[in-house]
């Protein structure tokens, strides 16, 4: 015990400021109803302008800590109130996406700005030590403990004993019931998101000493806060801050015994185990769901021929690419190789209502499994349906949470589960070998020649389209009615007699395998397959990216990935420097307007149609004559009854 | 799921108790719904009816107490289990496939028990079940009057609309045993006498076991054989709509309030299925 002591100082301190993050995080939650993936780079952004301030330009601390934390508190929480307005409405895993849309933004600036390495942050704190029960522990650290215990327990007040707080914490339920109470509940929502980004920017401040400014690592901040959150179940402050404290001590702990090369892995992951453990075993009914009904939103539906005419143009298109392509080949190769991915995250977002943030995991494991059965010798194509098929375990084990968790805690566990992975599974050496890549082959079948980039066109090609088939097929069959329906009810599915787990059991193995394959073509598209391409990063990436090209569940993968891929390659070279802020600004955008994306203008349309149908406007004025689609959701009269 | 007409017990709640925290929701409630009967509950507002239903389907687990289907004890079984032994289901706040078709929806409620919880039937219909599929979902829109409608979302239409579309889909379930929530809220004048039509022909030509919620009492009185009155959880009264329209005790709890209720278009509680809406 007493040699754990320095341990769990240290984890104390850290873990106060997990507790700051994750109040801050449930207390925008639980007043706006908007989960904010974005918490931990909005910690960046303060720690980032606590440096400009302090470092570059000087300023006493104090001073550079109030202007930070305020600045961003003010500003952010504006900008932030303003988002959730028009996010209301949205389906979880379209608002969801427009906070990860500004985790890109944020992270991609402060990479444009101050470049993407690792600064030293000089602690302002002081660093003198005392000893406490045998242990020196610096004066810093106690400031640390002190002000987040009091910045929590102030806050709990705050909310327990004011009138403001109770209207706060009342709003998210009935904003209608706050308005008539005399509160303005756009201010109120305001004021809690001023409180949350302020808080996400001390934390950011304060723990930047101990983690070097690095706007990567500042930004995963937020899922140490995911985790005290999970403790605290999404609702509860003093939980919250607990769990933060329990975060903290249990990663300072492990450190200790992490020394090992088996469980190297597992110190750094120890958050995210506490954020895939909690979400697995807390009651899925205790977890606070925040959520009223989404508005219904058309979408177009588009007659077969035109359907069909569209399908047989895009493919003339796609096949007539080598020849107009030139040397950027290669960046349509690397496109047609992450399409199938794309695709299965449309068929789990887009028509069965569920989320993946571990995406990239399940194509590293495609793509390791395909290297290595290569290796064994196994023909080209045979080695790339088993890379498919050898995640579907992994499909198998992310179902788990499928089945007890929607929406935002869905994609909690699967982010969780992604970073896992990443920080146990990707350097042991049975995935990436010991030098950190493995060789994968190019093929050579049907008298094509992979090596050259033209003739892997055609297969891969070959490859997407037919996976690009079976998913026609499968949604167009009764897999893809009860899938689009158990978006829409899943309650109404079971009491119609489907045993709606196996359904989510089904579609996340389905999504893996494809995945897997994507992984397998990523591979030998590059020739060699390493962990930096599958990043939980880019899961995030590839979500944005999807939600910007659109959501049409077919369409919308292959433009994604020209996006992601083809489209850097035509544009200017400085255009990598700001692709991530791009990105994440196009998510906001595609989310906030939902006309935004490609095809949505036209469903507006169509919706309009449909609102001139003499089906619609068939009253004949008596006093039960229906409002017109009224938004479910839209008038909850829940607390007046 | 059995299309033959049956006869004797289909629905049978006994001694059943359903609480939230401290408070009873339902207690102690004994009732039948036999096949051939249409029975009707009814009750004012919070009196637990939809929290009976929720029970009966298996979306909320009572504290005490048993539900039987045909004679089984299912009360252990979860929503999907019973509906395979035949029950089925609307809701107050209905829960419609919004994004698919009027005719896919209805193809649903038929298709989800046919895949039931085999992987491999979730996939594809067979062309047998397609057929039959097909035969059921004609046969339901022409009886529900959907015809017009057929092609359109189910996402954007009236909320009359919408419950025949919820009607629908039961009725291509081929369900026998079927729990009706409020379903003639937000029905017009045209659409209610229809919407009558329909439940007491499955009741009388096909022998089904129905049991509705409702508060259109002109509509209640017309078309069910047998009533519960639920008040505060409570079954405080039971026999035939004349002998409920006749009772003093019905009248002080109930029918009192009748005018009030009515002017007020049905309920505008908005409580998720699921969590014990009361």
């Amino acid at each position: 015990m007493k040699d754990l002591l320095p341990f769990i100082v240290v984890g104390l301190a850290s873990g106060s400021i997990y507790g700051l993050a994750g109040i801050g995080l449930v207390l925008t939650y639980r007043t706006a109803g908007v989960f904010n993936f974005a918490h931990g780079a909005i910690a960046a952004v303060g720690a980032f302008a606590f440096y400009e301030l302090r470092t570059i330009h000087g300023l006493p601390w104090p001073i550079a800590l109030v202007i930070a934390v305020a600045g961003v508190g003010v500003v952010g929480g504006s900008l932030l109130a303003w988002l959730a307005r028009y996010l209301a409405g949205a389906k979880t895993e379209i608002s969801l996406v427009a906070t990860v849309g500004l985790l890109l933004l944020l992270q991609g600036f402060l990479i444009w700005k101050f470049g993407g390495n690792t600064r030293i942050f000089p602690p302002f704190l002081p660093t003198r030590t005392v000893s406490v029960a045998g242990v020196s522990v610096q004066y810093g650290q106690i400031i640390i403990m002190i002000v987040a215990a009091l910045l929590a327990v102030g806050l709990y007040l705050f909310l327990r004993a004011t009138t403001i707080g109770a209207v706060m914490r009342g709003v998210v339920d009935d904003r209608a019931l706050v308005s008539l109470s005399g509160y303005s509940p756009d201010k109120v929502q305001r004021l809690g998101w001023m409180l949350g980004a302020g808080l996400a920017a001390l934390s950011g401040v304060l723990i930047a000493p101990s983690l070097g400014l690095d706007a990567s690592l500042l930004t995963l901040l937020v899922v140490q806060a995911f985790g005290a959150c999970a403790i605290g179940l999404f609702s509860s402050l003093p939980l919250t801050y607990a769990g933060g404290l329990v975060v903290g001590i249990a990663s300072a702990v492990a450190t200790k015994f992490g020394t090992t090369r088996v469980l190297q892995g597992v110190a750094p992951s120890v958050p995210f185990l506490i954020l895939f453990l909690a979400l697995l075993v807390v009651p899925a009914r205790r977890l606070a769901v925040v959520q009223q009904r989404p508005k219904f939103r058309p979408h177009l539906v588009l007659p077969r021929p035109v359907m069909r005419l569209a399908a047989g143009t895009a493919i003339i298109f796609l096949a007539l690419v080598p020849w107009f392509a030139g040397v950027r080949l290669t960046s349509f190769n690397a496109a047609l190789a992450v399409v199938p991915a794309l695709l299965s995250l449309a068929l789990l977002v887009y028509i069965s209502g569920s989320i993946s943030l571990c995406h990239a995991a399940f194509a590293a494991l495609g793509a390791t499994t395909f290297a290595h059965l290569t290796n064994f010798g196994l023909p080209w194509l045979l080695a790339l349906v088993l890379a498919g098929v050898a995640v579907i375990p992994l499909g198998l084990i992310v179902s788990i949470p499928a089945i007890r968790l929607q929406g935002i805690y869905l994609a909690l566990a699967t982010f969780g589960f992604g970073i896992l992975l990443e920080k146990v599974a990707y350097p042991a050496a049975v995935m990436f070998g010991t030098i950190g890549a493995r060789q994968a082959p190019r093929p050579h079948f049907l008298g094509i020649d992979g090596t050259t980039e033209r003739g892997f066109y055609f297969i891969a090609l070959m490859v997407v389209l037919t996976t690009t088939a079976l998913v026609v097929a499968l949604v167009r069959n009764r897999i893809g009615r009860l899938l689009r329906a158990m978006g829409d009810s899943p309650t109404a599915l079971a009491t119609h007699g489907l045993s709606v787990n196996v359904t989510r059991v089904l579609v996340f193995c389905l999504a893996a395998a494809m995945a897997g394959v994507s992984g397998g073509l990523m591979a030998s598209q590059a020739g060699r397959v390493g962990g930096t391409g599958f990043t939980s990063f880019q899961s995030l990436v590839w979500l944005a990216v999807l939600l910007i090209a659109g959501r049409r569940p077919i369409l919308a993968p292959f433009l994604a990935a020209a996006l992601l891929v083809v489209v850097p390659a035509y544009a200017p070279g400085s255009f990598v420097n700001y692709q991530t802020m791009l990105f994440g600004a196009a998510a906001i955008l595609a989310t906030v307007l939902p006309e935004f994306n490609l095809g949505g203008l036209l469903a507006r349309l169509e919706g309009d149609r449909a609102a001139r149908s003499p089906v619609r406007s068939r009253t004949d004025g008596t006093a039960t004559a229906p409002a017109p689609l009224p938004p479910a959701g839209a008038l909850p009269v829940g607390g007046l009854s | 799921m059995n299309t033959e007409p049956r006869t004797g017990q289909g629905l049978e709640l006994r001694g059943l108790s359903v609480t939230f925290g401290g408070l009873v929701a339902v207690n102690n409630l004994s009732l039948a719904a036999p096949f051939g009967r249409l029975t009707g509950l009814i009750g004012p507002n919070g009196a637990g009816k939809t929290t009976t239903f929720n029970a009966c389907s298996g979306l909320n687990r009572p504290s005490s107490g048993h539900v039987f289907l045909c004679g089984d004890d299912v009360t252990h079984l979860g929503p999907a289990a019973r509906s395979r032994r035949g029950l089925s289901r609307t809701y107050q706040r209905m829960e419609l496939f919004d994004s698919l078709s009027v005719r896919d929806n209805i193809a649903v409620g038929r298709e989800a028990g046919l895949a039931g919880g085999n992987p491999l039937r979730h996939l594809w219909a067979t062309p047998k079940e397609r057929r039959d599929t097909e035969a059921r979902v004609d046969d339901a829109i022409a009886r529900c009057g959907l015809e017009d409608i057929a092609g359109e979302l189910a996402g954007v239409l009236s909320t009359g609309r919408r419950r025949l579309v919820e009607l629908a889909r039961v009725i291509a379930s081929g369900a026998d045993i079927v729990l009706l929530d409020e379903p003639s809220s937000g029905l017009d004048s045209s659409e209610t006498p229809q919407f009558g039509r329909v439940i007491r022909s499955m009741v009388e030509d096909e022998g089904k076991a129905l049991l509705l919620v409702e508060h259109d009492m002109e509509l209640v009185m017309s078309v069910c054989d047998y009533l519960y009155v639920l008040d505060f959880g409570t079954l405080i009264f039971e026999g035939s709509p004349r002998e409920v329209h006749d009772s003093p005790i019905v009248r002080a709890a109930y029918l009192g309030e009748l005018e009030t209720h009515e002017s007020g278009d049905g309920e505008s509680v908005h409580v998720p299925v699921g969590t014990g809406a009361v």
